[in-house]
């Protein structure tokens, strides 16, 4: 018998040892090509998943807030006080928070004794407010209590909206299946039986994950199982195989933009009738799709339709107050709606102009704003106005001093005239200031957000002066518009604009602290929270009016306030406020979140 | 000792040497770690592929030692090719973790570590055959 060459026996033995350890990797390989094929998120992975490869961008985005926008309740997403500080009492009902049993409840007892305790199955937000979910059969509905996390206390949701005192308590508990759900999550499939009126919800994974910027990525995930492929996709080969996935930076601009106007950006379905197999099937948009294909973003002339009246009968709601008159937004989640209709983006060219990831990074930067510390200074408006990089150009430019608040390009041209969840924010409706604007439209402006001692006629005056070409057909108001502007919008603009003004107003000084003061007795709580942040951040050491408190007893807290101005201007302020408050119209506002 | 002729005799420099190079360069990223060192602490793949890199290239090294030291008792034998394909595979697997950890893409080692499946397959290889070619008591 001829005995085998012992190399050629060596290699045959590495190469059978080869063969078996390829089979081992073969029969533990997963299979992602096909995960819930037939269903609305086919294709969607979760986080998890992505993780395997990308854990670079799974870190960067898992120290978002997007990522824990929704949750399983539990001890280590709730962010409440159930231990100490863990009740509330408002408009008489007292709700308090308690872990029992492993689980988190919210027990009820209302004015006429009854109590109610609903069990916390989820959780919603993270950074400024966390609101819970409670299940009852198929549906989740939203409580009627949420915690404060930057004043770290509890609040009822009335102190968060645009609602005055008196306010129904159950106003503002909402069916999550119907709304939040698309929006707080990744390819939401509400499962609405039309027929008996109930809900099969699912989506493809809790809270704002990969798939909702990358779309579905099952198929992406099959083909970088093999190494191979996946340096032929690294040594960006012209003749690689297709990544099979949407990545919003190799998009177009305006492609990218809808990725995050899915949910910045409200919007209705288009036509109106799809809202069927939305509710029933699922929502239709998959980022790297056009979303116009499925939806009308929102505006300001947008009304919808359904028979949800008292006898079935056809009721409108009209989105109009969640824009200024002037058809700019000033809610949060509208911003894909001001970044169009502001210059930068109308006079670029389309695809290839201003979109969201030209500021903001997912992957980076500060979680709250998604801005990178460079792109929260005038860099970020450099990249295409290259000539104000230079301190005396921008001098020129802002008529401010170079290292002022007003030579800060989002002060002037991105002010703080937008509302969400207990903030003032910056609009993305990028403009020139233009203080004729208060005197149109009932706009807050950017000069008056810091000139809040001009009056809105004065700031036209100055506009006019120093940059006379561009204000040249600026126009002053009545002589209502001679007011200091900080003081008429205080108590002459509607909920919003007061309540943004009280934001503006923050820390209070000795100017606008009796104004504040007097803003303390709003009947609308979100304008006496910012009222009292305000004055709390000028005096941390005296005790906080509480905004949510019943009148007697916010009063009996001010009564420690009161001796810090003098009463004259007090006076003032106190008449200020009934002379101006006879002026304003009231109308409430149904803030989409 | 064996004599500077002895087959064994470079493996066991090659061994020393190299031992004192991964030994050097493990006191390097635990000199990082100690200070800190964002080039090494901030990159997670970087960091693996260093400390695969220092865990490879030290136990190899012992291996190649102890080769060396069976070879020069006679207790395995080391042909120059066995002896070859040894002494490249405990330089390429380290060496593919290193320079795939330092030019590297940003969820994947850089093409370097091509040269670990090399190595990995030289050493199994070499392993076999020094099993295969044991001699028999």
């Amino acid at each position: 018998m001829t005995r085998f060459p012992k190399p050629l026996l060596a290699w045959a033995i590495t190469l059978l040892a080869l063969g078996a350890v390829a089979a081992a990797i073969w029969a533990v390989a997963p299979g992602y090509a096909t995960v819930r094929a037939g269903r609305a998120d086919a294709g969607y992975l979760e986080s998890g998943d992505c993780r395997k490869c990308h854990e670079t961008n799974y870190t960067s985005w898992h120290a978002t807030f997007h990522r824990t926008m929704t949750q399983e309740a539990g001890p280590e997403t709730i962010l409440g006080d159930f231990e100490r500080e863990n009740s509330i009492t408002y408009q008489g009902v007292r709700a308090e928070m308690v872990r029992e049993n492993g689980a988190h409840w919210m027990k009820f007892t209302g004015v006429d004794g009854k109590a109610q305790q609903l069990e916390i199955v989820r959780t919603v937000g993270s950074r400024r407010i966390q609101q819970y979910l409670t299940k009852t059969g198929d549906t989740w509905s939203r409580l009627p209590i949420a915690y404060d996390l930057v004043q770290r206390r509890w609040i009822h949701l009335n102190g968060s909206f645009f609602y005055p005192d008196g306010t129904s308590y159950t106003q503002h508990v909402a069916e999550w299946n119907v709304n939040c759900v698309f929006c707080h999550n990744v390819k939401a499939q509400p499962g609405l039986n039309w027929e008996n009126r109930t809900w099969k919800t699912e989506v493809a994974e809790l809270g704002i994950a990969c798939g909702a910027c990358h779309g579905p990525a099952g198929e992406h995930a099959q083909r970088a199982l093999s190494p191979v492929t996946r340096y032929r996709w690294n040594l960006k080969e012209q003749i690689a195989p297709a990544r099979l996935v949407t990545n919003p930076a190799r998009l177009d601009s305006d492609r990218a933009a809808v990725v995050c106007g899915h949910c910045h950006g409200q919007r209705i379905p288009e036509p109106p009738q799809r809202i069927r197999p939305m509710m029933s099937v699922g929502d239709p948009y998959d980022p790297g799709k056009d979303l116009h294909e499925f939806y009308k973003p929102v505006q300001r002339e947008d009304k919808v339709e359904s028979s949800e009246g008292p006898h079935g009968e056809k009721v409108s709601f009209s989105f109009a107050t969640r824009f200024w008159p002037d058809g700019s937004p000033r809610l949060t989640a509208y911003e894909y709606q001001g970044m169009k209709r502001s210059k930068c983006f109308t006079a670029g060219e389309p695809g290839n102009r201003i979109t969201c990831i030209s500021c903001h990074s997912m992957h980076g930067g500060d979680p709250r704003g998604q801005l990178t510390e460079k792109m929260k200074t005038n860099a970020a408006c450099n990249q295409c106005h290259e000539q104000f990089a230079k301190p005396a150009q921008l001098v020129e430019h802002t008529k401010h001093s170079a290292e002022s608040a007003g030579s800060l390009c989002y002060n002037c041209h991105m002010p703080k005239i937008v509302y969400g969840i207990m903030a003032a924010h910056r609009t993305h409706d990028i403009t020139n200031p233009r203080p004729e604007d208060t005197v149109r439209f009932g706009k807050p402006n950017a000069c008056n957000q810091c000139h809040l001692d001009w009056s809105a006629n004065r700031a036209i005056a100055e506009t006019r002066r120093l940059w006379p070409d561009a204000y040249k057909e600026s126009n002053p108001g009545d002589q209502r518009f001679d007011e200091p502007e900080g003081q008429r919008s205080l108590f002459a603009g509607d909920a919003v604009m007061r309540a943004l003004t009280a934001a503006a107003m923050t820390p209070a000084t000795s100017a606008t602290g009796p104004l504040l003061l007097e803003a303390m007795q709003d009947t609308y709580p979100i304008v006496r929270y910012f009222a009292a942040n305000a004055l709390a951040a000028q005096r941390p050491t005296l005790p906080k009016p509480d905004y949510l408190a019943p009148a007697m007893a916010r009063e009996a807290v001010l009564q420690t306030w009161y001796p810090l101005w003098p009463a004259e201007l007090r006076q003032a302020a106190r008449e200020a406020r009934e002379r101006l408050t006879a002026q304003r119209s009231e109308t409430d506002v149904e803030v989409g979140e | 000792m064996p004599s500077p002729s002895h087959p064994s005799a470079g493996l066991i420099r090659q061994g020393w040497i190299s031992l004192a190079l991964w030994i050097a360069f493990g006191i390097l990223i635990e000199g990082f770690r100690a200070f800190r060192s964002p080039p090494y602490l901030d990159d997670a793949v970087r960091r693996e592929m260093f400390r695969l890199a220092h865990a490879h290239g030290t136990l190899l090294n012992l291996v190649l030692l102890g080769a060396a030291i069976c070879a020069h008792l006679n207790l395995i034998r080391l042909g120059p090719m066995t002896s070859l394909g040894l002494r490249s595979a405990v330089v390429l697997l380290p060496a593919g973790f290193l320079f795939g950890g330092l030019w590297h893409f940003k969820d994947e080692p850089g093409l370097a570590i091509l040269l670990v499946p090399a190595g990995a397959v030289l050493l199994l290889a070499t392993a076999v055959y020094i099993s295969l070619t044991l001699p028999r008591r």
